[in-house]
């Protein structure tokens, strides 16, 4: 019965149009447009990998194998299952030219490969001509194909030689495409692609040397990939197995994980478009309380009521959900050429209805949250309001029943967000910090009213009227600070602690790296090579340091005869194959932190010291077994040391060591940490690259600059995520501004009743806007900083350097939104005539 | 309002102290206001972000009066409002509110105080005691008071009455004309 009265009144209501709701669909529109988007992106490079996942694999399952290619009986296995096999082998060299008796050299990561190569896809040349033809002999010497990155930096043009190795090749053609690009991941040279028989010659793969082999099969159509699965963990020791139904594992958790945290970083734009959303509502039933009061007078029940006005806001949050759902939608297909260039994958960019339900649900439940208090206050106005001072509005808490509706709804939300991002723990700790930042902010703006007062009261500012009454309005009742310090302190917030812990990451690996990290890092230098190796660096009055040590590279298989991933989870070590090394001593300055190290004769089993922090990571213990597969071979041994290592000085550190006596017998190599003078790396590389043409130079810097090149694309979608929150919040402050405009023309026409020039009125607004914008730039800052501070220290643990510049960026942000804002609504009340304006309020 | 200029004329002039308010600018107009002027409204019109002592203070910080905030403070005395001067104009009865309001038009002895309804919004005792602080004033600073109301025995208590009638003079008690000046 209610219901139906409630739908009818609602309706009629609603005739009244949607004026006062422009804020509250734009704040709700945006809040779910941008979450709509980021899931639409998320969705649309998951539908490209799904679709491309062969062909990013290579082939419809692969087998990757470390240091070493199948044997025959691997291979006999491969060819049984495969309808084809191909086999590629990728490895660092450096591609040297020889031009005039100068020497150009490049980092280059080789793709060797056979005549069935590539299984799917093509390869994109410039001129353009099939790979067959690119890779045919020509003037009696191989050829290889070279990306256009490494084709300039070197100065080659099409037809000219360069040597990998020993080996010589002729440029015969630029590569503009690879179909199995993305699945990859992180790689430091420019792709060159050769015939791994035309390496036979070129001394890059003895062994001991760094490469890994992939085996792509084509597999029947009716081939079961799940017991294929199974059938390759017994058949290839020690290899890693993966099929197209998750072609690039490492760019689609990648692409998951930033695709998650962006939509918590949209949740945050809700959570500040939700404070605009409330705002609409309250003064949309502030305005109607003399209606309610009548209904009520004319035996409207506090259900019919409530009712009446959920009705209502509920039709307008499904309009602004629709609106922000068709624009979320729309935006990526828009953009899809701009989005596309910048990503490393394929992507099928269409409406995709999974992320738009998602982004509608939380549109839905952020709605509830913010609207259901003000609406559950409509119960609290009696009939008696009819006659009495219109200022009698819906005050105070609503019943106890509706704040634990709140609660739950704000659960509800959480719980939705954990799901559906699959990040639990980063999901709470954002909703903790979210809520904390919220009552943080407020707690902020009642500190800032309560300073404001207590400075328009003092007696230094008496005679400065100006800025007493900015100030005095700022702490004053009926002020704006709250508002505005949540709008916008949420948006800067996000951003100061973007900023703060992006300055520091990149300080850390730009600035502090440098100081310590070895000028070179080689590989692949020969057991046969090592002493001359030395000899030659020793002899050099520029280098100031060179550590070397023995590199072998394995996958710990077992602990204590179980599999790893079932004691230790997903922990990084076990992720793939790690380096291993041997050593008769402790590496110097090296702290062993429990147990002993071996005895420099010990030639007994063997015996492994672990890094001390990953153990305990690992939950591993002194005397536990660790099964670790070096080259298709088991080796056991047990944990009999733990020692400090520190990897964030880019010099030499392993997470194992082994005994000499367990590993010296396996083809290896060394590696080594050259720590020189800078000018004088491009002459001791040129000296090394002369004397030993296998070995690979990586220049650490290039490195570096590559992980932060990296790291600066993350920010980079941090910092647009963090934009998306700001222009919420830029709304709900035009928000403010404009529910603020009839108190403003109020106050305007008082002064200028008592002798106010509207010089004087319009400093006054302007100097209240500068001071809520600073104080919400002083909160973010404050607010940014400690999170930025509690991420550096706690989870990248190095030292917080405050950085300056984007905080009073920001400072000077938040004063110009708050004035633009509040100025735009600033000359309504100024051009205002006095009279008009307070006849109006009698 | 058209005296306080707080509304334009359409059509003709309005003198006000030997000023042409129709020819000034709305900042003219409150500069004259600030010198020469003190409302007094049948809502109070206090600004809600200002405690009493700070709405009574503002027409003399904007005049640029050294001692504006001691000043306000006696003149609240004045009106009996002493302990009241640091609440805001929410905390306060209407009573006490208009009171606020005649200590704000009255504390820069303005030679013009105008009073528009100044009972409208107050009980029957509230009103009275209201018109007596309002005359108080008067008598003490010398102004001159222009009171617009319905209520007759108010009237009478005036020097000069003129009635008004949709509009127009319909009837004006010249005999204190010359009193009024």
């Amino acid at each position: 019965m209610s219901l139906s009265v409630a739908r009818r009144i609602a309706g009629r209501e609603l005739r009244g149009g949607l004026k006062g709701f422009r804020v509250f669909l734009a704040c709700l529109a945006l809040g779910v447009a941008a979450i709509a988007a980021v899931g639409s992106v998320r969705a649309s490079i998951e539908a490209g990998l799904e679709r491309e996942g062969a062909t990013i694999l290579g082939g419809d399952a692969k087998a990757e194998l470390t240091y070493r290619f199948a044997d025959p009986e691997e291979r006999a296995w491969l060819e049984r299952v495969a309808v084809e096999v191909s086999e590629v082998v990728d490895f660092r060299s450096m591609a040297v030219v020889e031009r005039g008796g100068a020497t150009e050299r490049g980092l280059t990561q080789v793709k060797a490969i056979d005549d069935a190569y590539p299984i799917y896809g093509s390869v994109g040349l410039d001129p353009d001509m099939t790979l067959d033809q690119a890779l045919a002999r020509r003037e009696s010497r191989p050829a290889a194909v070279m990306d256009r990155v490494l084709v300039d930096r070197l100065g080659l043009v099409v037809g000219d030689r360069f040597r990998l190795g020993t080996q010589e090749f002729i440029l015969s053609a630029v590569l503009t495409r690879e179909p199995d690009d993305a699945g990859g991941g992180f790689g430091l040279g420019p792709r060159t692609i050769v015939q791994t028989d035309d390496l036979a010659g070129s001394g890059l793969l003895g062994p001991g040397t760094l490469f890994a082999t992939e085996y792509r099969l084509r597999l029947p159509q009716d081939a079961d990939l799940e017991a294929l699965r199974d059938d390759a963990d017994r058949a290839l020791e020690g290899a890693r197995w993966q099929d197209r139904r998750n072609g690039a594992p490492g760019v689609a958790q990648f692409v998951d994980r930033l695709g998650a945290f962006l939509v918590l970083v949209g949740l945050a734009g809700l959570a500040v478009g939700g404070v605009g959303v409330s705002a609409a509502v309250r003064a949309y039933l502030d305005e109607k309380t003399a209606t309610i009061a009548t209904l009520k007078t004319l035996g409207a029940t506090g259900r019919t009521i409530f009712l009446t006005y959920f009705l209502q806001i509920g039709a307008l949050t499904l309009l602004g959900i629709a609106i922000g759902l068709v624009l979320g939608a729309i935006a990526p297909i828009l953009f899809s050429p701009v989005i596309a260039e910048r990503l490393p994958v394929p992507a099928v960019f269409a409406v995709h209805p999974e992320p738009l339900a998602e982004a509608a649900l939380y549109g839905v439940l952020a709605a509830l949250l913010f609207t259901l208090w003000p609406l559950a206050r409509t119960e609290q106005v009696r009939a008696g309001a009819l006659f009495r001072d219109a200022a009698v509005r819906a005050g105070g808490r609503p019943r106890p029943v509706w704040i634990v509706a709140t609660l739950l709804i704000l659960g509800l939300l959480v719980l939705t967000a954990a799901v559906f991002s699959g990040l639990v723990t980063l999901t709470l700790w954002s909703a903790a910090g979210l809520v904390a930042a919220f009552f943080t902010l407020i707690l902020a703006a009642l500190g800032v009213r309560a300073i404001a007062r207590r400075m328009a009261r003092s007696g230094a500012l008496r005679g400065h009227s100006t800025v007493r009454m900015a100030l005095g309005s700022v702490g004053g009742p009926g002020s704006e600070a709250t508002s505005v310090v949540l709008s916008l302190g949420l948006g800067l917030t996000v951003l100061a602690a973007v900023g703060q812990i992006d300055t520091n990451l990149r300080g850390a690996i730009q600035r502090d790296l440098p100081d310590v990290a070895p000028s070179y890092f080689i590989v692949d230098i020969q057991n046969e090579q090592l002493p001359r190796f030395l000899e030659m660096l020793d002899a050099d009055s520029a280098i100031e340091t060179v550590e070397t040590a023995p590199m072998l590279r394995g996958i710990i298989t077992g602990i204590n005869g179980r599999p790893a991933s079932e004691v230790a989870g997903d922990h990084w070590v076990l992720e793939g194959d790690r380096g291993v090394t041997y050593s008769a001593r402790p590496p110097e300055g090296a702290v062993v932190t429990e147990g002993a190290w071996w005895g420099e004769d010990y030639d007994g089993p063997p015996q492994i010291s672990f890094a001390a922090e990953e153990a305990l990571e690992m939950g591993l213990r002194l005397g536990d077994e660790l099964t670790v597969n070096i080259l298709g071979r088991d080796i056991t041994g047990t944990i009999t040391s733990f020692r400090d290592v520190d990897f964030s000085t880019a010099g030499i550190g392993f997470v194992m060591s082994m005994n000499p006596a367990a590993l010296q017998g396996a083809p290896h190599t060394h590696i080594a940490t050259i720590y020189a003078e800078p000018e004088a790396e491009g002459r001791i590389l040129r000296d090394l690259a002369g004397a030993f043409p296998n070995i690979t130079a990586i220049r650490v810097k290039d490195a570096i600059d590559r992980v932060t090149e990296v790291l600066g694309g993350i920010a980079a979608a941090v910092t647009y995520g963090a934009l998306a929150t700001l222009v919420t919040g830029g709304i709900v402050l035009i928000g403010a501004a404009a529910a603020g405009e009839r108190a403003r023309t109020y106050e305007a026409a008082i002064l200028k009743t008592l002798g106010a020039s509207r010089r004087t009125i319009l400093a006054n607004f302007a100097l209240r806007s500068a001071i809520l914008g600073a104080a919400a730039g002083v909160v973010a800052i404050v607010a940014g900083g400690l999170a930025g501070w509690a991420v550096t220290h706690f989870v990248m643990e190095t030292e917080f350097v405050f950085e300056p510049v984007s905080a009073v960026a920001i400072v000077c942000g938040g004063i110009l939104a708050t004035l633009v804002s509040g100025l735009a609504f600033a000359w309504g009340p100024l051009a205002a005539r006095p009279a008009r304006v307070l006849r109006a309020q009698e | 309002m058209l005296m306080g200029g707080l509304e334009r004329a359409t059509d003709g002039s309005v003198m006000a102290l030997g000023h042409d308010l129709t020819a000034m600018n709305e900042d003219a107009l409150a500069r004259f206001r600030r010198d020469h002027m003190g409302v007094v409204f049948q809502s109070f019109h206090l600004i809600p972000t200002m405690t009493a002592l700070e709405n009574v203070a503002t027409p003399l910080e904007l005049a640029g009066v050294k001692d504006a905030f001691d000043r306000a403070e006696e003149e609240l005395g004045q009106v009996g409002l002493g302990p009241r001067i640091g609440h805001y104009p929410a905390q306060m009865s209407g009573g006490e509110q208009q009171r606020v309001a005649l200590a704000r038009a009255a504390v820069t002895r303005p030679d013009i105080l105008l009073a528009d309804e100044p009972t409208g919004n107050l009980d029957g005792a509230t009103g009275e005691a209201i018109i007596d602080l309002l005359f108080g004033l008067r008598d003490r600073h010398g102004s001159t008071l222009v009171l617009v109301t319905h209520a007759l025995e108010l009237a009478q208590r005036c020097d000069r009455t003129v009635r008004l009638r949709d509009g127009l003079v319909d009837e004006a008690d010249a005999s204190v004309a010359s009193a009024a000046e």
